[in-house]
């Protein structure tokens, strides 16, 4: 999926991932050092959401810098598409918040929790996507008119949403266990899941590239490379 | 076309594989007994005269002891009412282990649960005659509902105690505190409320809790403490029960070596310590523990460590502490601490001690040194009681149960009525040793026969059993997934199922030739082993014959993601049957994996169509969700009264059920013709039935007769439904499933008719999920994508879920009876037995019928299904289809039968386990049956003309 040819994607992609890799695992080290971990639920927790927002757009401002230069557009037409996006995202927020109840969450209440897992999943899912392509290609993309696998940068949001749902999924699995530890309280289980799934993704992505990297030098190590493709979602 | 007989007759094959290894299963795993309502009675010692027969013409007075002398010589004599009483106060401390009452000076760090009861080995230094201390020996299973049980009958509790009311908790037999409240005497409960639930309305006071929240430690004990130091002041009572959980909770929560232990062991050393100086000298107190816990291991945490339910010998050995002012009877060798006695002897003694007989079903012996000092006589008086009582119970359980071979039976019966003639030539002490010694020789022989039959599975037809299921899930697998759809015609047609079934065939005469020349002694299991042995050797040549096949299949390609997520989610299904709290929430897990293999489906697709079918699919699911029960392990649920439904309907239900009928059959009569009316009949007799019967202004006859007129029309439009019309299977696969839909909203009433109509429109919409899935070009592929195994596990969870979904739970005590009576009490009829049973069986397993009936639709339905190919094709993917939803809940029953194995001795396994193995059986049966209806049913009406397509 991943190729070297394109070095300057490459790199962005690394550092993406990186910088995701240390600025994630730190909030929640320190909100579990302040014992707010098992509150992510509350509202009172929104500012997680903040801060996860904040460096998904930095982020997404270096992923798209490169592009200026090709495409110069009126600020106008930027403002429009803001708004476009935000549209959007409040509709994919009320898809997700509509899925989980589906899914099993409580019908009449917690409705702020299954909120704030909903605005996670679409924060950590569809807004890197629209941020990086608009919302034309997200949803083209989402109902699979176009397959952007060639281009890595999209190919890695991609890996990284379906991983974040599927670490959500995974999540609820702890909740009917008769532990009766706070951690098991909705939606917390679904919300460390999603976060955990995102983190994995780029933890993957980082190693693969310095594996890809490294084999280069060593052929030995494309055997790890494989194993990491296949884990990477394949659709 | 010749293989299309062979479908069915394999699927029959598969079936009977199937149950008859369920069977063999459930022969080995559900220990049964049977309850005997038998009341032990007693002749008072008045009403003898001095020649030792009753209302005998000699007047002459005598003393106590030489008219019992005479009756004991009397061996035919009737139990006596024992003269002397006294009063009983006995406490129980739940899990109160033998090891937690030792005391040991010299042992300078002592553990947590160690040297913490100081006052028992206090009092028996101090006053060695009047204070006991013995191991007091569980049975298994080790449960404190079992366990007291046991104590007040004196019998072994096995997991079926068959009696006339299955479902009830009551104790149906005769036990301690019904033969104390028979005679007038009065009983005083306090604590854990299994005791009033076993035996209601016996109490004099009772102040019961509720209790299943094991991580609470001191609510129970100190609501104990606030009334037993009243009561024991009190005179009024002649037993006192109380029954303390800080102990057992302490050691679920934290295992016994833990502080907490620590602390509850201390405060038990208070109580017992003002028990014991305030006890009135009339007042014998047995401190016993029900069970013992297993033994923590401190360098390291597990998950295990305090539980109870198994047999190792920690959680068997508890304590038996006994205390009494005036002094207990026996020697020495009596006294010595740390004997081990049986819990089964607690019964009898503690008649023994309020002057009653033993119950009926007690196993019993006396255990002569917690009793207080009484003459040689009366001793001998007990002893005989006991062995009389034995005696009448062995006779009777002979005549109502096989279980024991007769020659073993009449062998105990000789050996108890000789002892109990023996009595009469007991003159000396030393005799009566002697004969107490007998005596406890010969009860253990008893109970050793009875402990054979009731406590010990019979692990090598369980594990046969499960080998045999393995052997036929396996190999149908690899045929199913294996063998490509377009050779499975050729397959069929050749004479593979002929020869298996001649070769079961053949299997099930020699077994019979060896059962009549006596070789085999138990004809029924070797049949059931043969027969799986050589299915599995037959399916396996032929897995070997078609091995080229298989591989290239298996080498062309992996299948689809949906496909392989689907089969995970089925898997994982049955995985998590082996964890109780799986199975208590199995209804949201259920509905959560079946809308992710649904999810998983539509985003292979994604369109907005498929899209908007999940969420109606997932919109479904939820309004199900209000109609799902409560099971009492679900804590909130069950405490808020959700639990206990009622059969009648409120007005809103009455509404919702005579809407959500009217509405299937206005759309559903338009698209099959002139079946529409039938159906339209039957949903209109079934609404009037209803409306009918409804609120205080109900006729509750003519309900009754328009609830009949329903059954019949729904029976005539099956007979109907044979009726060739040449225009192949679809309809009549509907028309089936609508059929079973009006069946269900019947036996399920008008409270519950809606949920029939949401299951019902699941179905529909994952139905039409499956034309919009993705096909490669050709019908080729298309077929292959048709009867895939996603579709079938997709069908499969929801038919499982609709279980749930339909207000039922895998607990018996969960099931409604009211289902058998809505149409009039069928025992009047001459049918009466078989007509309940089904209307039980559609009542509780009609989902899993309706859905295994309308599985080949799947492969039939919509303009792009099979029924557009030629009639092999559609014969052998609609064949393949079945089986494949077959197979998943013989996986499924599989899976529980595994768990029941592993956890036969856990806590929870006869309230959880075991119902959902005996459920999932259900389903399993339903599936199988519904599968084979409808696979004859298209069998039927393909044409069988092959059309040039």
């Amino acid at each position: 999926m991943f190729s070297l040819n394109n070095h300057l994607e490459l790199r962005r992609v690394t550092i993406t991932s990186l910088v995701t890799c240390i600025y994630l695992p730190s909030i929640v080290t320190v909100i579990s050092y302040k014992g707010l971990l098992y509150s992510v639920g509350n509202a009172s927790s929104f500012y997680v959401l903040v801060l996860i927002f904040v460096a998904e757009l930095m982020k997404s401002f270096y992923l798209n810098s490169s592009n200026e230069f090709q495409v110069k557009k009126k600020s106008k037409n930027r403002a429009s598409e803001v708004m476009k996006s935000i549209v959007f995202l409040l509709g994919v927020v009320f898809c997700f918040f509509i899925a989980i109840i589906l899914f099993g969450a409580p019908v009449l209440d917690h409705h702020d929790g299954t909120l704030l897992l909903s605005s996670l999943l679409t924060l950590l899912t569809i807004f890197p996507l629209i941020a990086h392509t608009g919302v034309e290609s997200a949803m083209q993309l989402l109902f699979g008119v176009k397959i952007f696998s060639r281009d890595t940068i999209i190919a890695m949001l991609v890996n990284n949403a379906l991983m974040t749902v599927c670490g959500a999924w995974l999540g609820a699995v702890v909740i009917p266990l008769d532990w009766n530890t706070p951690w098991q309280q909705w939606p917390i289980p679904c919300y460390l899941g999603a976060i955990g799934g995102y983190l994995l993704s780029n933890v993957l992505t980082v190693s693969k590239v310095t594996l890809m990297s490294a084999s280069n030098k060593y052929p030995a190590l494309n055997f790890f490379v494989n194993v990491i493709n296949r884990l990477h979602m394949s659709k | 076309m010749k293989e299309k007989w062979n479908f069915i007759l394999y699927l029959v094959w598969f079936s009977y594989l199937i149950l008859s290894a369920v069977l063999m299963f459930g022969q080995g795993f559900l220990l049964s007994r049977k309850t005997l309502s038998d009341v032990s009675e007693c002749v008072p010692l008045k009403s003898f005269g001095c020649d030792g027969h009753q209302n005998s013409s000699v007047k002459v007075p005598c003393s106590d002891d030489n008219k019992i002398r005479r009756i004991l010589s009397n061996s035919g004599s009737p139990i006596i009412c024992a003269p002397k009483k006294n009063k009983v106060a006995l406490i129980l401390v739940d899990a109160l282990r033998y090891d937690f009452t030792e005391y040991d000076e010299s042992n300078a760090s002592p553990l947590y649960y160690q040297n913490r009861l100081p006052v028992i080995r206090k009092t028996v230094d101090k006053w060695p005659n009047r204070a006991r201390v013995f191991r007091f020996m569980a049975d298994p299973p080790t449960t404190t509902l079992q366990r007291v049980k046991a104590l007040v009958t004196g019998s072994l509790p096995t997991f079926i105690d068959m009696s006339a009311n299955f479902a009830a908790m009551e104790i149906q037999e005769d036990n301690v505190i019904d033969q104390i409240v028979k005679q007038g005497n009065k009983a005083v409960l306090l604590g854990d409320d299994t005791w009033a639930r076993l035996m209601p309305a016996r109490w004099h006071r009772s102040h019961a809790l509720y209790s299943f929240h094991t991580w609470d430690l001191d609510t129970v004990d100190n609501e104990v403490d606030s009334k037993i130091y009243d009561e024991l002041k009190k005179s009024d009572w002649d037993i006192l029960v109380a029954h303390y959980l800080g102990v057992d909770h302490a050691g679920h929560r934290y295992g016994p070596n833990h502080p907490e232990m620590a602390r509850k062991l201390k405060e038990t050393n208070a109580r017992l310590e003002r028990f014991i100086e305030m006890l009135p000298p009339d007042v014998i107190l047995y401190v016993i523990g029900d069970h013992g816990m297993t033994e923590t291991d401190s360098q390291e945490w597990k998950k295990s460590d305090g539980d109870h339910g198994g047999e190792s010998k920690a959680e068997r050995t508890a304590a038996l502490f006994a205390y009494c002012s005036t002094g207990f009877a026996g020697d020495e060798a009596d006294r010595q601490i740390g004997r081990e006695v049986q819990q089964t002897d607690l019964a009898s003694t503690l008649s023994a001690a309020l002057g009653r007989p033993p119950p009926a079903p007690s196993l019993g012996n006396l255990l002569l040194p917690v009793l207080p000092n009484m003459p040689v006589a009366h001793t001998l008086l007990h002893l005989s009681n006991n062995l009389k009582q034995v005696t009448q119970y062995l006779v009777r359980y002979g005549e109502e149960s096989q279980q024991i071979s007769l020659d073993r039976l009449a062998q105990l019966i000789n050996a108890t009525r000789t002892q109990i003639g023996l009595a009469a030539g007991v003159e000396t002490e030393a005799d009566l040793r002697i004969y107490i010694s007998d005596v406890r020789n010969l009860m253990d022989k008893v109970r050793g026969a009875f402990r054979e039959v009731w406590v010990e599975f019979d692990s090598l037809s369980m594990l046969r059993a499960l080998l045999l299921l393995l052997l036929a899930v396996f190999f149908n697998w690899i045929i199913t997934e294996g063998i490509p759809v377009e050779r499975i015609p050729h397959v069929f047609a050749s004479s593979f199922v002929p020869s298996g079934l001649v070769s079961v065939a053949v299997c099930i005469g020699l077994c019979y030739t060896a059962y009549y020349l006596e070789i085999l002694e138990n004809v029924e299991h070797a049949i059931i082993l043969s027969t799986g042995l050589v299915s599995g050797a037959i399916t396996c040549v032929l897995v070997v014959m078609h091995w080229d096949g298989i591989t290239q299949r298996w080498s062309e390609g992996r299948a689809q993601f949906y496909d392989r997520f689907a089969r995970t989610a089925l898997f994982a299904s049955a995985v998590i049957l082996v964890s109780n709290s799986y199975i208590i929430e199995e209804g949201a897990t259920l509905s959560y994996l079946t809308l992710s293999v649904l999810g998983v489906i539509v985003w292979n697709v994604r369109t907005v169509k498929s899209f908007l079918l999940w969420a109606a699919f997932g919109g479904v699911m939820v309004l199900t969700r209000s109609y799902r029960g409560c099971r009492e392990e679900q804590g909130d649920c069950w405490t808020a009264g959700e639990g206990s439904t009622t059969g009648n309907a409120s007005r809103a239900a009455l509404v919702l059920a005579l809407g959500s009928v009217a509405a299937v059959i206005a759309i559903a009569r338009r698209h099959v013709e002139w079946r529409g009316y039938g159906i339209v009949i039957a949903g209109i007799f079934a609404c009037a039935h209803w409306a009918v019967g409804w609120g205080s202004l109900g006729s509750p006859s003519r309900s009754r007769m328009l609830a009949r007129g329903a059954w019949l029309v729904i029976a005539t439009m099956f007979v109907l439904l044979w009726r060739k019309d040449g225009r192949g299977a679809t309809m009549p696969l509907v028309v089936s499933g609508l059929l079973f839909y009006l069946a269900n909203t019947l036996v399920l009433g008008a409270a519950f008719a809606p949920t029939a109509g949401l299951a019902l429109l699941s179905g529909f919409i994952a139905l039409n999920v499956v034309p919009i899935l993705k096909t490669e070009g050709s019908t080729k592929f298309s077929l292959a994508t048709r009867c895939n195994s996603s579709m079938a596990c997709l069908w499969a969870l929801l038919a499982s879920y609709h279980f749930y979904g339909t207000g039922h739970h895998a607990t018996l005590g969960h099931v409604r009876w009211a289902a058998v009576f809505h149409a009039g009490d069928p025992n009047y009829t001459s049918f009466g037995t078989p007509i309940s049973v089904v209307l039980m069986f559609i009542y509780l397993f009609g989902m899993p019928l309706m859905f295994g009936a309308t599985v080949p639709l799947l492969a039939l339905w919509g303009s792009k299904g099979a029924s557009a190919l030629g009639p092999r094709t559609q014969l052998a993917a609609v064949f393949s289809i079945c089986l494949k939803f077959a197979l998943c809940f013989a996986i499924r029953v599989f899976a529980c039968a595994l768990s029941a194995t592993i956890h036969c001795r856990h806590l929870m396994i006869w309230g959880v386990f075991t119902p959902k193995l005996l459920f999932e059986v259900g389903s399993c049966f339903a599936a199988l049956l519904g599968a084979l209806i409808g696979a004859i049913l298209t069998m039927w009406h393909i044409p069988s003309q092959v059309r040039s397509s």
